[in-house]
């Protein structure tokens, strides 16, 4: 009986063995393709930097559009493309190692679905992107408005505006990555419906008293004679 | 640069004028009929002092007349184009200006008037004085010098009489003004200044800026005006003007920085005329509210004040949040240093420009409220002492923005 057991384990071994040296060559090509594409994508993102910079191109771009300075102010136009040249080029590594790893195992299931599924990651990835920055844009854009207006609750109001964006991004992004399905659109329109209601009812019903004894204040109020501006600033 | 496109009526009027001595153009919309009744007394009050000059007046939908009446009347007027409707307050003002200098060019005027349209200063004794400045004087440029009011003007104070004069050298007291006159020679460049391309530096004229650089060899000169513009300040938000002005005159350091660089000190220029009676002191005014919004801005936007100034100076304004209200005051160095310091992030782009305009606002009002209290007890020809005092700190400032604005990186102090 023992004899078996050293037979099955042995043969076990063996095919594991076999399997990991089918495997090698499959993970040896991936390695290569991605630092391949890695080294050639950093090459070429210093070219391309280095023909913007020579043709002035952060100039021309800040003679002209300045959406791209608005709201990315720390990275230049050309520094943008650059990354975005070397990143394409990383993302087409890991497609092209992935096939290179399935044409040395004879399987080409992961490669269909990594190309089917690409797609979906890029723009999610986008919608990520653009979700952080607009929320950083807007969020700081009504903390400093609020604060001109004197508003002591100008911090508060520019938290809850960055945070609603990053939720609305973060279903967005799990939306179009298709994880979650329906619990994620369930889970979002209860929190942001709850939230909504809960900053309606906190208005409504908790202002009702102040609105009524505003009203009461303005009516009984005598007539102001409006004092001319003493500071001119302009 | 491209020129400031003139409509084919004009052309064609300015044509039939042919030259002109004096071009006296209001910058801005204004009743013709009211225009054409000072214009007239003007002409009539300058009478013999002026008579050799020929004068052309003009201003937005202005007529000439016509038949009889042209042949009859002393007062030649050209028609002037209202230029494109250019957005808010000061962009529409200097974009008048620009159409006024342009028509003085194509008219080849050896001087020209501009006045702001509420026609205060179209005024015989006015004309005067700017016409001898520039055509007796040969001054190339002429500002305006309005009567001493120390809480008026509080921008221009604060900000940009100092850093003009830190910057080009020319102490002039107003440089931003709705009224002044340039030479022949200087009204083409002033014309053809170009707009910032961003909105968030608007397309203000700064005269002042264009001789300083353009013609640093002609000679700039004030004139005492008993002026008092009553700018409509309703429905105009401090921090949306402020970034207006402020933003103009940093995209103007950005893009003359080989200018000013090499500019060490000041001169004084020359000043025509009495200077008129300071308005009279009211009563003190309140501070506190200036100071709430600065307490309210160091509270809320230390994450964006970190990102444009230096430690040592966020240090000093966290000292000056725990002064009491009685002891509160912004040194002239710190608030010099301040101003530097958002210029060069203006033109580092190291957050949105939008968003650094609008993050100077409370500073400006910490300085309000400084400047406020110190003058409170000083007489308005006291208080101008005091911004000349003022504007010499700036100049001494200049050498640490000299070498923020060259080693924006290494030097940090």
């Amino acid at each position: 009986m023992w004899q078996q057991v050293e037979q099955s384990l042995q043969s076990s071994m063996g095919r594991v063995m076999n399997r990991m040296a089918t495997l090698l060559p499959g993970v040896l090509a991936f390695v290569v393709a991605f630092l391949l594409f890695l080294l050639v994508g950093w090459l070429l993102s210093l070219l391309v930097k280095w023909i913007l910079t020579a043709v002035k191109f952060d100039e021309r771009m800040s003679r002209g559009a300045s959406a791209i300075a608005e709201w990315s102010p720390r990275s230049t136009p050309s520094l943008l493309i650059a990354r975005i040249v070397f990143w394409c080029f990383v993302i087409a590594g890991v497609v092209v190692g992935v096939s290179a790893f399935e044409a040395g195992t004879s399987e080409h299931i992961i490669s269909g679905w990594i190309l089917g599924y690409v797609p979906r990651v890029i723009g999610a990835a986008i919608l990520l992107l653009a979700g952080n920055v607009l929320a950083r844009f807007v969020s700081r854009s009504v903390l400093i408005t609020g604060v001109n207006l004197n508003l002591s609750y100008a911090r508060l109001l520019s938290m809850g505006v960055r945070w609603m964006i990053l939720v609305l991004t973060g279903a967005m992004v799990l939306d179009h990555l298709a994880l979650g399905g329906a619990i994620v659109e369930l889970g979002f329109g209860i929190l942001f419906g709850g939230i909504v209601f809960a900053l309606s009812l906190a208005v409504g019903l908790g202002s009702r008293d102040l609105v009524s004894r505003s009203l009461e204040r303005e009516a009984a109020r005598p007539v102001e004679i409006p004092q001319p501006e003493k500071i001119h600033h302009f | 640069m491209a020129g400031l496109e003139i409509t084919e009526e004009t052309k064609q009027q300015a044509e039939r004028i042919g030259t002109a001595d004096v071009v006296v153009g209001i910058a801005g919309a204004v009743s013709g009929e009211d225009a054409r009744v000072r214009a007239a007394r003007v002409i009539e009050e300058l009478g013999s002092g002026l008579s050799g000059l020929r004068f052309v007046f003009t201003w937005p939908g202005a007529a000439p007349e016509a038949g009889d009446a042209a042949e009859n009347s002393s007062l030649t007027v050209a028609p002037l184009a209202p230029p494109a409707p250019a957005g808010e307050f000061w962009t529409a003002v200097s974009a008048h200006q620009r159409a006024v200098l342009a028509l003085a060019e194509s008219l080849n005027a050896r001087a020209c008037i501009v006045l702001g349209s509420d026609l205060a200063a179209l005024d015989p004794h006015v004309i005067q004085l700017l016409v001898y400045a520039i055509l007796d004087r040969q001054c190339g440029l002429v500002m305006p010098v309005y009567p001493a009011a120390k809480y008026e003007g509080l921008i221009n104070s604060g900000i940009l009489c100092p850093l003009s004069r830190t910057l080009y050298g020319r102490r002039v007291r107003y440089p931003l003004a709705f009224d002044f006159a340039a030479s022949g020679a200087l009204c083409g460049s002033l014309a053809r200044t170009m707009a910032a391309p961003d909105n968030s530096g608007g397309s203000l004229l700064w005269p002042v800026t264009v001789a300083a650089t353009q013609f640093p060899q002609v000679p700039v000169g004030q004139v005492h005006v008993e002026v008092r513009h009553e700018v409509a300040t309703g429905g105009l938000e401090l921090s949306a003007v402020l970034g207006q002005i402020a933003g103009s005159l940093f995209y103007e350091m950005e893009h003359c920085a080989a200018h000013w660089q090499r500019i060490r000190g000041s001169q004084a220029t020359p000043i025509w005329g009495n200077a008129a009676d300071g308005q009279q002191d009211g009563q003190p005014i309140d501070a506190q509210p200036m100071l709430d919004s600065f307490l309210l801005g160091s509270k809320n936007l230390d994450e964006v004040w970190r990102l444009v100034l230096p430690p040592n100076t966020l240090l000093e304004l966290r000292r000056l949040t725990r002064m009491t209200p009685e002891q509160f005051r912004m040194p002239d160095e710190l608030w010099a240093s301040i101003v530097f310091d958002f210029a060069l992030a203006y033109r580092l782009r190291t957050i949105s420009r939008v968003h650094l305009l609008g993050a100077l606002t409370p500073l400006y009002l910490g300085w309000v409220a400084s400047y406020v209290r110190e003058v409170s007890t000083l007489s308005s020809g006291a208080a101008e002492q005091r911004l000349e005092q003022f504007s010499r700190a700036w100049e001494d400032k200049k050498p640490y923005l000299l070498q923020r604005w060259r080693w924006p990186d290494r030097f940090n102090p």
